[in-house]
């Protein structure tokens, strides 16, 4: 008896979704074209954004430490106001800490000339001790940072933008006219502020500022905890030991910090937003042409399962699946193609553009929310389809 | 005679592609009301493409306008610059001389020179060091054209007392007249505000006179950041131009206002990726328009094949049903871009109060969306022709 039950014709149900769906190869083909196109919308608006903040927060991304003190006053972290020197000198002293590294920085009194148009132009310096262990894990700045020992020497960022001709494999250049060796290359990209980046010893960063190394203000202290410690236990201690003027942050709270400044203060964050927005609103427009385009082609056949005592609720089922159906059909390849789209705009614009599994699954969610949407709203039309009537 | 024979054979052609035109919009316009609903709903997909162009379009312009902003209240003809001249927020400097030697020229009435730096500011009860952007000019040569700035006068001449601009963004703090506020570690005075705007990068600018300005930032009043020059009434323009061009060294450049406005825009669209991320937003906002109204346009041509067959079995040219389907895209389209554009002033509005930038709806802005919106009309309705093709009498019935 049991094996009869099995065997009743509801374990076959008809995928009626998936056959509609493959009904009309042509249909499909333009439905999914349509859908894809507000998928890549959506997908390179949020590509933008993603890529606005990730160049922002690269150079704190790549700080090679556990925790970070820096000045309490500082609004964001690029932005000059360094630590007074006691303060690093007490630092220093603190039991328990295996490494303490100063970083030395500035975004606003280096002017690199251009060997392509002979102008100046303004970029970061980041000053490290080069005997000291590499402070950033960028591989090409640890890896080279002992060739900076030399006098004038400068690494430069070869992604840096293309008016400054930092990836034409100079070697002499002109910082703050001051003539430099350029000894190797690294890859960080351009940000919204600035245009370009360079990497020097802390002994070269003094002269420029007339000062001696011992002495000379630290833009951040770089701590790294011996293997075992604590961060959070750590950071309490340094924090109590600490004058109240001085900041400690973990790495994740040095990347917050940075990121709450971009998100409250800049002007680019709302723009990307409202673009994805647009798309949403597009994609659920598109979607529903097409689906209530294909209800009304079928509504004889709707009217007709309904006539033969299938139940609302399946064909509203039918409806939605379909709905996502089509909806993932346009996503595919619109996330290919946007692949495609990021590698190509990524290298042009020097962007940091990468698909991540967060963005694939935003736009997936979005993507199936419109389609749903558009379902829901087009549905009335097979709920209110009269067998009676319709013949 | 053979000349009006002539005459008569072409005003019989004329009238007759005028009547095959006015049969052809009445038709597209049957098919319009026929289904309104459809309709609708390609109207609706084509008003948010196009305000969606709107947009794009309206932040591409705004960014380089965050800068042109300070310049387009500035009273100057010729703008004297740094050979090394950046952007609106980098213009370097050059020597205070350049002024006289400038002023020097027949033709020239007024030479103003103006200061820009970066400076630190803070509460006096401590807090953060926030960046913010100082200018300082000198009142007498009225350089301004903002009725704030002229209103307040004789607040600039005061010592160690300020101006801020009212975009100056929330994180500032209070921005009411009387504040004490340290900039750059100097104690100085709130005595009003104006509005500017601080540019797409900037957050706060303070606007002071040139003697505090001076003490401020501790400069010497050479070097300068800007000239402003202005012509004697009916001097010739491009004349001093050339002579100030001859007289003044390498170590500067001129800019008449249309120079400025165009190196300013190409700066922000070549040099920065603000070009590429609004240019590419406007291509795709251009061709999902294109895809949605090819969607309707195609869709309704399908499911009126057989009526269209008909036309054609009874005599009807391609070209006539092609023009029904041109005059039904046309008429969605200018239909969409009325009330879109009128929505893009609410969108504008709200852009402006949420990030700031000075995005406004000007006339070639107007125009560009235009243009683009008929590459939509055209596009579609080229698209769906090859549904059309599909007509055949013979296979339909």
């Amino acid at each position: 008896m049991t094996a009869l039950v099995l065997f009743r014709p509801a374990r076959r149900r008809v995928p009626l979704a998936w056959r509609n769906l493959l009904a009309d190869r042509w249909r499909l083909a333009r439905a999914s074209a349509g859908i894809a196109f507000a998928v890549l919308l959506m997908l390179v608006q949020l590509g933008f954004e993603r890529a606005f903040f990730d160049a922002s927060l690269a150079v704190v991304r790549g700080l090679d430490g556990d925790l970070f003190v820096m000045n309490g006053s500082k609004y964001r972290f690029g932005t000059r106001n360094p630590l007074p020197v006691r303060d690093f000198e007490t630092i220093r002293k603190l039991a328990g800490i295996e490494t303490v590294n100063p970083l030395y920085a500035d975004w606003m009194d280096f002017f690199w000339r251009s060997p392509i148009d002979d102008k100046p132009h303004l970029v970061r310096v980041f000053a490290v001790d080069p005997d000291a262990p590499p402070m950033f894990q960028l591989p090409e700045i640890a890896s080279q940072q002992a060739r900076l020992k030399g006098d004038a020497t400068l690494l430069i960022d070869r992604k840096s933008r293309r008016f400054l001709g930092m990836d034409s494999g100079i070697t002499e250049a002109k910082l703050d006219g001051e003539p430099m060796r350029v000894v190797g290359t690294f890859v960080l990209g351009p940000d919204f502020m600035s245009d370009g980046a360079v990497v020097m010893s802390s002994a070269t960063f003094a002269k420029f500022f007339r000062v001696t190394s011992p002495v000379m203000p630290v833009e951040a202290a770089v701590i790294r905890l011996q293997r075992g410690d604590d961060v959070l236990q750590a950071k309490q201690r340094l924090a109590a030991a600490l004058p109240s003027s001085l900041r400690v942050f973990t790495k994740s709270e040095l990347i917050q910090f940075e990121s709450d400044f971009q998100e409250k203060l800049s002007s680019a964050a709302p723009i990307f937003w409202l673009g994805t927005l647009v798309g949403f609103v597009v994609g659920t427009l598109i979607s529903y042409q097409i689906i209530y385009t294909e209800l009304s082609d079928r509504l004889p056949q709707y009217a007709t399962l309904k006539g033969i005592g299938y139940e609302n609720a399946y064909l509203v089922c039918s409806v939605l699946q379909q709905a996502a159906l089509t909806g993932i059909a346009g996503y595919l390849p619109a996330w290919l193609l946007c692949l495609a789209v990021y590698r190509a705009v990524g290298d042009i614009a020097l962007l940091p553009l990468h698909m991540t599994l967060q963005l694939t699954l935003i736009s997936l969610i979005l993507t199936l929310g419109m389609c749903l949407l558009a379902g829901a709203i087009a549905i009335r039309r097979v709920i209110a389809a009269d067998p009676a009537e319709i013949f | 005679m053979p000349q009006l024979i002539g005459l008569n054979r072409r005003a019989i052609a004329e009238s007759a592609a005028w009547r095959q035109l006015t049969v052809s919009t009445r038709l597209a316009w049957r098919i319009l009301v026929h289904e309104k609903g459809r309709t609708a709903l390609a109207f609706v997909g084509v008003f948010i493409a196009i305000l969606l162009v709107f947009v794009e379009l309206g932040f591409f312009i705004a960014v380089p306008q965050g800068g042109m902003w300070v310049y387009d209240h500035m009273r100057f003809d010729l703008l004297l610059a740094s050979s090394d001249y950046q952007y609106q927020a980098q213009p370097w400097q050059f020597p205070r001389a350049r002024l006289a030697q400038a002023a020097a020229i027949a033709g020239v009435a007024r030479v103003t020179p103006i200061y820009f730096a970066g400076g630190s500011w803070q509460d006096p009860s401590g807090g953060v060091l926030l960046d913010v952007f100082v200018i300082g000019f000198d009142p007498a040569g009225h350089p301004f054209t903002d009725d704030d700035i002229e209103r307040q006068q004789q607040t600039l001449a005061q010592t160690d007392t300020i101006l801020v601009d009212d975009q100056t963004r929330p994180i500032f703090g209070s921005l009411t007249a009387g504040r004490r506020v340290d900039i750059n570690s100097r104690r100085v005075t709130i005595g009003g505000s104006y509005h500017l705007g601080t540019g797409f990068l900037g957050i706060g600018v303070a606007l002071m006179n040139e003697a505090n300005f001076l003490r401020v930032t501790h400069r010497r009043d050479d070097p300068v950041s800007l000239g402003l020059i202005t012509l004697a009434p009916g001097a010739d323009i491009a004349g001093t131009e050339a002579a100030l061009r001859e007289k003044l060294p390498a170590d500067v450049q001129l800019f008449t206002r249309d120079a400025l406005t165009a190196y300013e825009d190409s700066y922000w669209t070549t040099r920065t990726s603000v070009g590429l991320i609004f240019g590419s937003g406007l291509v795709v906002a251009v061709i999902v328009g294109l895809m949605v109204l090819y969607q309707a346009l195609a869709t309704q041509i399908a499911r009126h094949l057989p009526e269209f067959a008909t036309l054609k079995a009874i005599g009807y040219g391609d070209a006539s049903l092609a023009a029904v389907v041109g005059i039904e895209s046309a008429i969605i389209v200018f239909a969409a871009f009325v009330p879109a554009a009128l929505a893009a002033l609410l969108v504008y509005a709200l852009i402006r109060s949420e990030t700031l930038l000075p995005v406004a709806l000007s006339g070639s802005s107007i125009a560009g969306v235009l243009a683009a919106t008929l590459i939509m009309a055209a596009g579609s309705a080229f698209l769906s022709l090859s549904t059309l093709r599909r007509a055949d009498p013979a296979e339909i019935f």
